[in-house]
């Protein structure tokens, strides 16, 4: 059973193929435990989303995902009406043989994430992702759904939910989140990984790079983070980049082959231009130090 | 539920962390306490990574719940100065903004009523640098009641309009063709609704500005209070943001908690730096993104005139649009010869002067009307 202690569920984690630190395999446990969504926060790229499906992969869950927008609203959302099977439906019946219950039966319905995971028989993870870019209002209508697990369409009434899904929010921090929402989670601060875990990480999800060269490109990201960049690159670009060196047949990292690959790490053209020439070979050279 | 004395532990805890400022309600405690239940209490770092999961909801917490966690449970040495976070008394008497006691007063003779217009309009055109004390006092109440203007945006939310609009409104529609055999006779329509766009603020408060900061941010006190998904910043050698501090509706309160955040009043100016430090730290988290940009400053950077204008430049690229506002330009005779305004310039949509009260108020009103991004 992966939920009967920290350390369980830290190892079932690293069989999904995601290497947490202590303190989000704590959160996670916590947040299972007691029946709490968890709110991940953390800059671009460094495994807020994995995460969740880490979780969903362990308990044999299903993943249901809502992703975020502006001006996400109930039809993308929750529920929509099929119209089109609507129309047809009442132009197929006999005349006046159709009534308004049927039209908005649940025949007729399109379920959206947040209504899947409220109806779902089998367990589910629900994953909100990066909800700080949803409207406010958004905001308020998730909360009331987060605090009892129950959705109302004025037409068929009030579902709840059989079974709680475990839900897990990811934020960008683009704008500040609501603290009647917040006051709903358990949170968690997502840095980026120290050194060593994220050189295991990358040996993790790239198995066919060489130690050694997971090891540099994992330095020489370490390295872009210190230098005052528009968007340090996150855990995934250092993944995305590794893959891509491994594409190229790469053993070792040099200068050259950084140049034509930087564009994986570096996602501005101002950060390009930041890091060249001596800049670059000095961060190759201290990569390869290692 | 752990055994008694882990509660009280818990609960004088969340007693420590209220009085250093970080919200931890009932709610939270009770989390916390379900949790320690379920992990086990041999490891200090499940403990406290426990605690912390519950008891914080924000990233700014997490330094002040270290410290008093470092204080609590494993017994340092001396109580942790804790920072303070909210709830903070506003000082009597803020610097910067209690206005000297203007020498001016006897100049400011009877000009309440001149040759037909009303004292409040004299007032509105008077240039800032040049009012009295008691001018200023009367100036402020005409401050705050402008810049109630929002600019705008469509949401992507429809409303229904009934029988015109942009898109059909399919519910109501499949609703009315039930009563004639499935033919869509009676239409029902849904428009997008306008809602307020982001405002970004960002002010200069350096020596060079000093005769028009105080009304300046006056004007950001009015347009922090427009409502929602305003953001309001200040700069001198270093960027500050106010946004919280002017969030409160009295104007004494909010002005005396922002002079107090703004540690290098009328000292040297860096526009470069701060604007790179408002891009770099906020306009990453898309606080830009869509906003209308405005930025007040004379444009008299000390240090790098290049990297003005490519702040803004990074800025604009983001903003739905960038007013500069310099109260220079008020006189006529202006020109933009100092280097960093010369560098901004032409990355700016559009370039206004906010010398006195009816310039504001022109601006207000610029504000409520930009629909689009550059100038025809």
């Amino acid at each position: 059973m992966p939920l009967s202690s920290i350390d369980r569920l830290e190892s079932a984690l690293t069989d999904a193929g995601y290497l947490p630190d202590r303190g989000l395999s704590t959160a996670l446990f916590v947040s299972l435990k007691i029946g709490k969504p968890l709110l991940l926060e953390g800059e671009a790229g460094v495994g807020k989303t994995e995460a969740a499906k880490a979780v969903a992969s362990l308990l044999g869950a299903r993943l249901i995902r809502l992703q975020c927008y502006e001006g996400l609203d109930v039809s993308q959302a929750v529920y929509e009406w099929n119209y089109a099977r609507q129309l047809l439906h009442i132009r197929a019946a006999q005349d006046g043989t159709v009534d308004e219950a049927e039209l908005f039966g649940s025949d007729f319905l399109i379920r959206r994430p947040l209504l899947e995971a409220v109806e779902s028989e089998e367990p589910v993870v629900l994953l909100i992702d990066e909800i700080d870019r949803a409207d406010e209002e958004f905001e308020a209508f998730l909360l009331e759904t987060l605090s009892d697990f129950q959705i109302t369409i004025p037409e068929i009434g009030t579902i709840t939910a059989k079974r709680q899904p475990h839900v897990i929010l990811t934020s960008n921090r683009m704008r500040e989140l609501h603290d009647a929402l917040k006051r709903r989670c358990l949170f968690h601060w997502i840095g980026h990984p120290a050194l060593d875990r994220e050189v295991e990480i990358v040996k993790m999800r790239v198995p066919e790079a060489s130690a050694r060269l997971a090891a540099q490109a994992a330095a020489f990201v370490a390295g872009l983070r210190e230098l005052d960049l528009a968007k340090p690159p996150g855990l995934a670009e250092t993944i995305d980049w590794t893959q891509a060196l491994v594409a190229l047949g790469t053993q070792e990292l040099d200068s050259a082959v950084v140049e034509q690959t930087l564009g994986a790490v570096l996602k501005y053209h101002e950060d390009v231009l930041a890091v060249r020439d001596e800049t670059l070979a000095g961060l190759v050279a201290q990569a390869r130090a290692r | 539920m752990p055994a008694s004395a882990v509660v009280r532990h818990v609960v004088t805890f969340a007693r420590v962390l209220r009085e250093a400022g970080l919200e931890v309600g009932p709610g939270r405690v009770a989390d916390a306490l379900r949790g320690l239940d379920a992990v086990e209490l041999t490891r200090r770092d499940d403990v406290y990574w426990t605690l912390r999961s519950t008891l914080v909801s924000r990233r700014e917490e997490l330094e002040t719940f270290d410290l008093a966690f470092q204080a609590w449970f494993l017994g340092a040495a001396v109580r942790p100065q804790l920072r303070l976070i909210s709830g903070q008394v506003p000082p009597p008497g803020a610097p910067g903004l209690t206005p000297a006691p203007a020498a001016a007063q006897e100049l400011d003779g009877g000009d309440r009523e001149v040759g037909g217009y009303s004292a409040d309009e004299l007032l509105a055109h008077k240039d800032f640098g040049e009012m009295s004390h008691e001018e200023f006092e009367r100036a402020r109440k005409l401050i705050a009641a402008i810049a109630t203007k929002r600019p705008r945006r469509r949401s992507r939310r429809l409303r229904a309009t009934g029988k015109r609009g942009e898109s059909l409104h399919l519910r109501g529609l499949v609703r009315a063709s039930l009563a004639t055999g499935g033919d869509p006779v009676h239409r029902a329509f849904r428009s997008r609704v306008l809602k307020p766009r982001k405002l970004l603020l960002i002010l200069d408060v350096s020596g060079s500005m000093e005769s028009y900061a105080r009304a300046l941010l006056l004007f950001l006190h009015a347009a922090q209070g427009s409502g929602r998904g305003v953001e309001t910043f200040a700069f001198g050698t270093r960027l500050t943001r106010l946004t919280p501090d002017l969030a409160s509706r009295d104007p004494e309160t909010a002005l005396a908690l922002a002079a107090r955040q703004v540690a290098d009043w009328s000292g040297g100016t860096r526009i470069g730096f701060s604007l790179k430090a408002y891009n770099d730290g906020w306009g990453r988290r898309a606080l830009t993104r869509g906003a209308v940009a405005v930025i007040l400053s004379d444009g008299w950077e000390r240090e790098d005139d290049a990297l003005v204008g490519r702040e803004t430049a990074r800025l604009a690229r983001q903003a739905f649009a960038v007013v500069w506002v310099n109260p220079l330009k008020g006189d006529p005779r202006y020109e933009p010869l100092a280097g960093g305004m010369r560098a901004a310039l032409p990355h700016i949509d559009r370039f206004v002067t906010g010398h006195d009260v009816a310039s504001l108020e022109t601006l207000a009103s610029l504000l409520g009307d930009i629909d689009r991004r550059h100038e025809a």
